[in-house]
């Protein structure tokens, strides 16, 4: 790994993990000390498995779209060989962006400063006169290719190490949420390729992670979005609610609604309609899964953070994007079900109803996120509490560690990972 | 358009710009911009002959090429590498030897 900090110089200047890490408190400098941001794209943003984006988005052969690890700008592309490739959006000359546009088609790229050309999976095709490099084909250089790419049910993950966990080992209980997604979809397909919206947020990435599958502040934070649309989510985040927090390990977490929807027993209750509203989706449901299209149309679309940019909100998908230690970039988008014509429109205007640039969900979250990066600027006290509902945690039949909805079991989990990773000598 | 001219070399076979020369009959089904953030290219069927051929028209210098039948099929044909050896900029536009 590149470093221009000496290692000497770095070994006595790296904050003490293990003394800002305790199990029932964090301490506040690990959302404000631009050395731990340093240490946290070092060990976690160019080492982990991150969500770079879905194979959706890249359906044609040379398709391209412009995605993100950190503040690292990376090319998507379908190649011609008909893979998804990542490559760094860096000439390998003198280091222009060679992609300047969000999205678009194209087999090979042309650097807009002395034009030289790649192909659109990496390699350098040519440069203008070449007399000046003693001829064609004479330099040994590529745009930077991500080490590894892989991906499950089209969410493409990298990883910028040559090696470490395989993204199944990664993944672990949290691919079985992704599933749950992708089986509303009568053809199992899940599509996000609706278009992102991006908010800009003066906060630590962190405090966006934690607060996916916080239970505890929706009463609060969103009473308005529940007053307004009389919608039956608030109830699920109270003391009274038989909805779990889980810590599903590696950093990830859920609020697992299920024991609600169960309890009601009605189908599509969590989508906040009702089957008249969307005949064809159900009837093609039904004839997809048979007798267990009942339990999925039930139990609804799963509530999960994926350590540690991927949140899967039920029907949307939100990516976080950091980019300095009180800076971020929420990326959003509907999911889109293949097959599901009915639920997908309603998808989309739900989500830009919540998410949307006079979006009432988000805002509301952003407003916490943004007040709490300037709350932390101050002194004291030091510490931030994550006690809430320790002595009432339990291991389920799986043998992962649940707490009650408002519970802070997840955020809890996110730390034990995060502490596993920055303690890690690089 | 002083981009055009010292782009305009002289390979054999491309008809010179000439703005406003000759109508341009697009057929109903083809035609558009092909277009991204590296290049753009005008795309028409041409009817104006005997027969009809693709006009293909570089926005950026406004350089045209009229492909016929067996030149399209002949693209079609084109090894990879062939293609690839093509998209190397000092293939074509940008070398220092005069076209041959
Ligand atoms: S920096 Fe890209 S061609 Fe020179
Ligand atoms: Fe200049």
């Amino acid at each position: 790994m590149t470093t221009t900090v000496p290692d000497s110089a770095r070994a006595t200047s790296r904050p003490d993990y293990a003394a800002l890490i305790e199990p029932s408190r964090v301490h506040g400098s690990l959302y404000t000390d631009p050395r731990v941001f340093a240490d946290e794209l070092e060990r976690i943003w160019y080492r982990s498995w991150v969500f770079v984006g879905h194979e959706s988005e890249v359906p044609e052969s040379g398709d391209y779209v412009r995605k993100s690890i950190g503040p690292q700008d990376i090319i998507m592309t379908r190649g011609r060989d008909g893979d998804v490739h990542l490559v760094f959006n860096r000439c390998a000359h003198r280091g222009n962006l060679v992609c300047e546009d969000a999205r678009g088609n194209a087999n090979a790229f042309r650097c807009p400063y002395h034009g030289w050309t790649y192909r659109n999976t990496g390699e350098l095709l040519g440069y203008p006169y070449n007399k000046g490099y003693g001829g064609k084909g004479n330099l040994d250089l590529s745009l930077g290719r991500v080490p590894r790419v892989d991906s499950y049910r089209g969410f493409v993950f990298a990883s910028l190490a040559e090696d470490g966990p395989t993204l199944a080992e990664h993944l672990g209980a949290a691919a079985g949420e992704i599933d749950r997604l992708a089986r509303l979809s009568p053809e199992g397909r899940i599509d996000l390729g609706a278009g992102w919206l991006q908010h800009r947020t003066r906060a630590n990435w962190k405090l966006l992670a934690e607060n996916e599958t916080d239970g505890y502040h929706p009463q609060f934070v969103h009473s308005s979005i529940f007053s307004v649309t009389g919608s039956p989510i608030g109830p699920l985040y109270s003391d009274n609610s038989t909805a779990v927090t889980r810590d599903l390990g590696n950093g990830h977490s859920e609020n697992d609604l299920r024991p609600e929807f169960r309890r009601h027993g009605e189908t599509l209750r969590w989508f906040g309609t009702s089957e008249s509203r969307v005949p064809n989706y159900v009837a093609r449901m039904r004839e997809a899964y048979g007798e267990a299209a009942e339990d999925i149309l039930v139990e609804g679309a799963p509530h999960v953070m994926i350590f540690p940019n991927l949140f899967i909100a039920e029907i949307q998908v939100f990516v976080i994007q950091p980019l300095s230690v009180d800076e971020c970039v929420q990326h959003s988008t509907a999911v889109q079900l293949g097959g599901a014509e009915e639920l997908n429109s309603r998808m989309v205007s739900q989500s830009i109803g919540s998410v949307g640039p006079a979006g009432m969900l988000l805002a509301d979250d952003t407003e916490m996120y943004e007040r709490n990066q300037r709350g932390l600027e101050m002194r004291q006290p030091e510490w931030l509490d994550i006690r809430r509902g320790m002595h009432r945690e339990a291991l389920d039949e799986d043998g992962y560690r649940t707490g009650a909805a408002t519970d802070e079991t997840g955020i809890r989990g996110f730390w034990t990972h995060y502490r596993r990773l920055m303690e890690v000598d690089t | 358009m002083s981009e055009r001219d010292s782009n305009t070399g002289d390979a054999h076979d491309v008809t010179p710009y000439a703005p406003g020369a000759g109508t341009v009959r697009v057929d109903d089904s083809g035609g558009g911009i092909v277009g991204n953030e590296f290049a753009e290219v005008g795309v028409a069927v041409d009817h104006s002959g005997n027969g009809p051929r693709l006009r293909l028209e570089d926005y950026r210098t406004g350089r045209v090429r009229n492909l016929d039948a067996l030149e399209l099929e002949t693209i079609i044909w084109l090894p990879e590498e062939r293609l690839t050896q093509l998209l190397d900029p000092s293939t074509t536009r940008w070398r220092e030897e005069p076209d041959r």
